[in-house]
């Protein structure tokens, strides 16, 4: 029943396809450019996922393409390696490169990285042109015809059925990547790093990934054109080529595998159509990337998009009709609770946190404070601004290390264990500024929420969700039923961004609640809504408690909410906890008025 | 003719309605409180006003002069004098070279002699070769407010100046606003601790949600006990 | 043995005192607005090419580029602020980064199209009598470059410290808002800043044009190079950059001569990679007072 969805994203390899087709039937010269072109679309695709996914810069394209390129080259000529297995290992040898790039990449954003890929970029053509004895330096080497097979690789059509058919199946596989749970963890890890981690996405992995994989492609495109280049030499793969390279997705549409198509083939099969103004094409290129970044930021995917309007507006109306088939269609049963179910009113300990100690240079932030939330319980934490509200919760988020104290949580201790371990606790969070992914869609963002989001389970599941598999209709079950359960239905497939405030923070909520979680810290849930919103907002929360039994520790400002919301409250000021009980007769003690009004208390 | 006059303000960040049709005035020379809890808006309004953060609607009116499309600094050479809520200082310049920058930034408005600033705050004169990030909160405080009083302002808004600095401190803070007050400037205090506003204010204006919920003077909002009902919600 | 470290040691400061006015104006730039301008290569390029132009073409008096040059490349560079990085202002750094990235490209190739050589030369200044100490020849040109681009370099540190035009620009670096909150416009002081840089930029070009030829290569030299020159100094540190870029000199000075003439960019790039992992505030920044 879920084979519709299935196998969505041919149409990128179709399209290649259609490419290699289209070009066997006209002339030798166009059978050469169009496989020049289809080798540009591989590197465009393969740079969506860097620049556009993972939004990292990168200025090193040239050079990985010429370490693949050599390695299939060198394989050849001195070890006499076939061509296929050459093609293997110069996709090795790129993900090398991209692994080795990543070490301080990942460490830096904007113009730190551009340099840093600058410099193995301009390293690697040296040490390219200086190794003589391997590389022949600046002279080149001659780039055998490939024998695949006993089939030799000589006229114009042999190489563009080549060329052809390996880009349309890379494309398939990193399309197949994209459109998975990898592709979205990365968008969600480069669009909002902090919620990102809190879910258990690894930014710095995820990153790694990114340059890794799209590396590894890039080096195989590189040894795939080789062999029509004829003759490879370092400069032909230096900084001009990369930085117009990286133009690709940037003027193609970032975020899209169409965009590394339009992207890459648009750009390559410009010279061909500026033959007669060839002098000018760099400037008008330099000019035309220039102009997409200042006007037209989505690039020609947008620009499509924009002008098919109504084309597409009946494709969303699909999904969103596909969407609300689908609770219908999925057995009403959420997954299994993971966690035993225990009365809402048990005194047993969830969360003990004890004596955290926080110091910001000089000033005393978190002093000695201790908290306790009950199994299945919903704890309130309010205070005057700067009383040390937030950098506690960072603290228990895991955002923020803590000097001193302990915090235990069901058994296992959480000091020093990072946010991103804290989802396959049980522990999950909502953000005071509401970090949805924007991006992805309202099921996707809840899927995120169900945590399991290492780098090598999203790759399988990738897989596993490109042919319909189980685990991808147990992911949309729970994702369509958390939303369900806010009120989100039937907003499912649209865009996260396009949502008001008071659903994101449902959306947050959902995606908070999916995991079934023990315990969700709540940051200043209410923060920005309508008093008509506040309310739905705590009967949403109780609602959940019920039902769920997930326990809830929320920190605000709106006292009113906190006191018909929680049971048990805590008062913060000054870094100190300085009151906790029954919320209504908290708030009436003199010694809290004082806190918020000073000494003129009423 | 008022010194500031607020009408119909409303303040989004994407979706978040910070400000719903805020209306209020300044007279030359008075003290007016605005008052409220955390997250009823009253940071995001005087960061409209003073043209930091853009209005969705409304108008703002210094001096009688339109100032609702201007940038900040433009407005700021109106004569608007602002202390935010983190002061917003020069970590790496000392407290004299604060104020030079300021008197530079103002020299074509006859700005205010930097020995008036140090009469009104002796403690920075002290302290005039430090620097300001090595200051106490206190201290910052009040460099924030000479650097803001520098450009000669016709009205002094300030955002919560008691943030984050321990309770002693407070009483000092009071008499330099009152003595500011004193010299014919207008000021619009934001504030959450009622014992500052009920030192500085004449009037009163409480913010809660984004709303306008009550305002009067102060004796008023004193009796009345209308901080207990707008914080927690309750007679 | 001694001379040639002595003649290596001065090429190394020759190259280093450009090095250091090409950093300093990338620094000026990058401390007032947050962004680094990866076309100030290319403005240094286009001052070289205007160099060529006075010098060669029009054959004006040498002393006039120095005086006209800086003022033009400042001028262009403030007027494309105003165009392109105005509106952006508002948008990530990535997208600027790209911007500046495409846009000294584009300036490049309007170069190579104007004047579709190779290599363009110019010659030097000071033609006359070398100096000789210790067996070390001190060409007046070399002198002339040492003495005159230091000065200009220290001399506009001194005035960014002291000047008011300075002023506005530190005020901004320190804080966006306090600087705004002064009355200081937040368009006017980026573009001076630019302009700023443009002109140490354009400055960079005369004194390098002698030296390395009028290319688009240089564009990218220059900045790579002003760049690992900032970064060595510390980013946000004018004496940095300063110091940074006398210290790439010399050392790719002394690579070239004791390992190999190709070996010497990677040296520097060694060195960058060192410093942006385990120093990655710089080697001398400015001092920092800690927020209380």
């Amino acid at each position: 029943m879920f084979r519709r969805f299935a196998f969505g994203g041919l149409s990128p390899f179709a399209a290649v396809l259609f490419c290699t087709a289209l070009g066997l039937a006209l002339q030798n010269y166009f059978k050469y450019v169009i496989a020049i072109v289809l080798v540009s679309m591989v590197i465009g695709v393969a740079l969506v996922v860097l620049v556009g996914l993972a939004r990292c810069i990168t200025l090193a394209t040239g050079a990985v393409m010429a370490i693949g390129a050599y390695t299939s080259t060198l394989l050849m000529t001195r070890i006499g390696i076939p061509y296929l297995i050459g093609l293997f290992c110069a996709a090795a040898t790129g993900a090398l490169a991209g692994w080795l790039i990543a070490l301080p990449g990942t460490r830096f954003r904007g113009h730190n990285l551009a340099m840093v890929t600058l410099v193995f970029q301009a390293v690697a053509i040296i040490l390219l042109r200086e190794a003589k004895w391997l590389t022949g330096g600046a002279e080149g080497i001659h780039v055998p015809q490939p024998v695949i097979f006993g089939w030799r690789v000589a006229t114009d059509a042999d190489f563009l059925v080549l060329i052809g058919l390996l880009s349309a199946l890379v494309i398939l596989l990193v399309t197949i990547l994209t459109r998975g749970p990898f592709g979205k963890n990365l968008q969600a890890a480069s669009g909002n790093e902090i919620a990102a981690e809190a879910f258990g996405v690894s930014v710095p992995a995820y990153l790694r990934a990114a340059f890794v994989i799209s590396s590894m492609v890039i080096g195989f495109s590189g040894a795939l054109a080789a062999p029509r280049i004829r003759i490879l030499d370092p400069e032909s793969f230096g900084v001009l080529p990369s930085i117009f390279m990286l133009a690709y997705p940037i003027v193609g549409g970032m975020q899209s595998v169409w965009g590394g198509l339009l992207g890459g083939g648009g750009l390559r099969i410009l010279p061909e159509l500026l033959r007669p103004v060839a002098d000018f094409q760099e400037l008008f290129f330099a000019s035309l990337v220039i102009a997409v970044v200042m006007f037209f930021p989505g690039g020609m995917v947008e620009l499509l998009r924009r002008s098919t309007g109504r084309v597409f507006s009946r494709r969303n109306k699909q999904r969103a009709g596909e969407a609300s088939l689908l609770p219908a269609i999925i057995p009403p049963e959420p997954t299994v609770h993971v966690w035993p179910t225990v009365p809402a009113n048990s005194s047993e300990v969830l969360l003990r946190v004890e004596g955290i100690d926080r110091h910001f240079g000089a000033l005393h932030a978190v002093n000695a404070a201790s908290i306790t939330v009950p199994i299945g319980g919903i704890h309130g934490l309010i205070g005057p601004n700067g009383a040390g509200k937030t950098s506690l919760f960072n603290i228990i988020s895991g955002f923020l290390e803590a000097e001193q104290g302990h915090i235990d949580f069901a058994g296992t201790s959480l000091l020093d264990r990072p946010a991103r371990d804290r989802i396959a606790l049980g522990i999950t969070r909502t953000f005071q500024h509401v970090a949805v992914f924007g991006q992805l869609s309202c099921l996707e963002n809840v899927i995120i929420g169900r945590g399991r989001n290492a780098v090598m389970d999203s790759i399988k599941q990738s897989f596993d969700h490109f042919v319909g598999g189980r685990a991808r209709e147990a992911a949309i079950r729970d994702a369509l039923a958390a939303l369900d359960a806010v009120g989100l239905a039937d907003q499912a497939s649209m865009p996260a961004s396009s949502l008001s405030l008071g659903n994101q923070r449902r959306l947050e909520l959902a995606r908070a609640i999916v995991s079934n979680p023990r315990l969700i810290l709540l940051d200043e849930p209410v923060s920005g809504l309508a008093s008509a919103e506040v309310e739905e907002l705590r009967q949403l929360l109780l609602r959940t408690n019920a039902e769920r039994q997930i326990a809830m520790l929320v920190v605000e400002h709106n006292i009113p909410f906190v006191a018909k919301l929680c049971r048990t409250l805590s008062v913060m000021g000054a870094g100190a906890i300085v009151a906790e009980g029954n919320p209504e007769e908290v708030i009436a003690r003199p010694g809290v008025r004082q806190l918020y009004f000073g000494e003129a208390a009423a | 003719m008022s010194a500031l006059r607020v009408t119909d303000l409303w303040v989004s960040y994407g979706q978040v309605a910070a400000v719903r049709g805020l209306s209020l005035h300044v007279e030359p020379g008075e003290a007016v409180v605005l008052l409220g809890p955390n997250g009823a808006g009253k940071t995001s309004a005087v960061e409209a006003i003073c043209g930091f953060v853009p209005k969705r609607r409304g108008k703002v009116e210094f001096l009688g002069e339109d100032i609702s499309g201007l940038s900040a600094s433009a407005i700021s050479r109106k004569g608007l004098g602002f202390v935010p809520q983190w002061r917003d200082l020069f970590p790496t310049f000392s407290v004299e070279e604060t104020l030079v920058a300021a008197e530079t930034a103002a020299r074509r408005r006859k700005p205010t002699p930097i020995k008036d600033i140090y009469a009104l705050f002796p403690v920075l004169r002290e302290r005039k070769a430090q620097l300001a990030g090595s200051l106490s909160g206190g201290e910052q405080q009040m460099l924030a407010i000479g650097r803001a009083l520098v450009t000669n302002p016709k009205l002094l808004l300030l955002d919560e100046p008691s943030a984050g600095l321990a309770s002693g401190i407070t009483l000092a803070l009071v008499q330099s606003i009152n003595r500011v007050r004193e010299s014919g400037v207008a000021i619009l205090l934001v504030e959450q601790n009622m014992e500052i506003a009920r030192a500085v204010g004449e009037r009163c204006c409480m913010l809660a949600a984004g709303d306008l919920a009550w305002q009067g003077s102060m004796k008023e909002a004193i009796e009345r006990n209308e901080a207990a009902r707008v914080y927690f919600g309750e007679h | 043995m001694l001379v040639e470290f002595g003649l290596v040691l001065l090429a190394g400061l020759k190259f280093g005192a450009i090095y250091a006015l090409a950093a300093l104006g990338l620094v000026v730039v990058h401390k007032a607005t947050k962004t680094v301008n990866f076309a100030h290569g290319a403005f240094a390029m286009l001052g070289a090419f205007a160099s060529f132009l006075i010098v060669v073409h029009w054959q004006w008096p040498y002393w006039t580029a120095y005086l006209l040059i800086p003022l033009t490349i400042g001028a262009v560079a403030a007027l494309l602020e105003f165009l392109v990085l105005r509106p952006l202002r508002r948008a990530d750094m990535f997208t600027v980064v790209i911007a500046t990235v495409f846009l000294g490209i584009a300036l490049g190739e309007a170069f190579r199209l104007t004047y579709n050589t190779e290599l363009l030369a110019v010659p030097g200044m000071f033609v006359g009598e070398p100096f000789i100490y210790w067996g070390v020849i001190i060409t007046q040109e070399t002198l002339w470059v040492i003495a005159g681009a230091l000065v200009i370099a220290v001399g506009c540190v001194v005035l960014f410290r002291y000047g008011k035009l300075g002023r506005g620009m530190r005020a901004m670096a320190a804080s966006v808002r306090g600087a705004q909150i002064c009355g200081y416009s937040v368009d006017q002081v980026y573009m001076v800043a630019w302009g700023l840089g443009g002109a140490l930029a354009g400055l960079a070009g005369v004194f390098v044009a002698p030296m390395a030829g009028v290319s688009v290569e240089l564009s990218i030299a220059v900045i790579t190079a002003g760049f690992v020159a900032g970064v060595l100094g510390g980013f946000d540190s004018l004496k940095g950059a300063i110091l940074g870029g006398l210290l790439l000199g010399v050392i790719e000075s002394l690579a070239a001569a004791y390992i190999s003439s190709a070996m010497k960019n990677c040296v520097s790039f060694f060195l960058l990679f060192f410093v942006l992992m385990w120093r990655p505030e710089g080697l001398f920044p400015e001092k920092v007072a800690r927020r209380v």
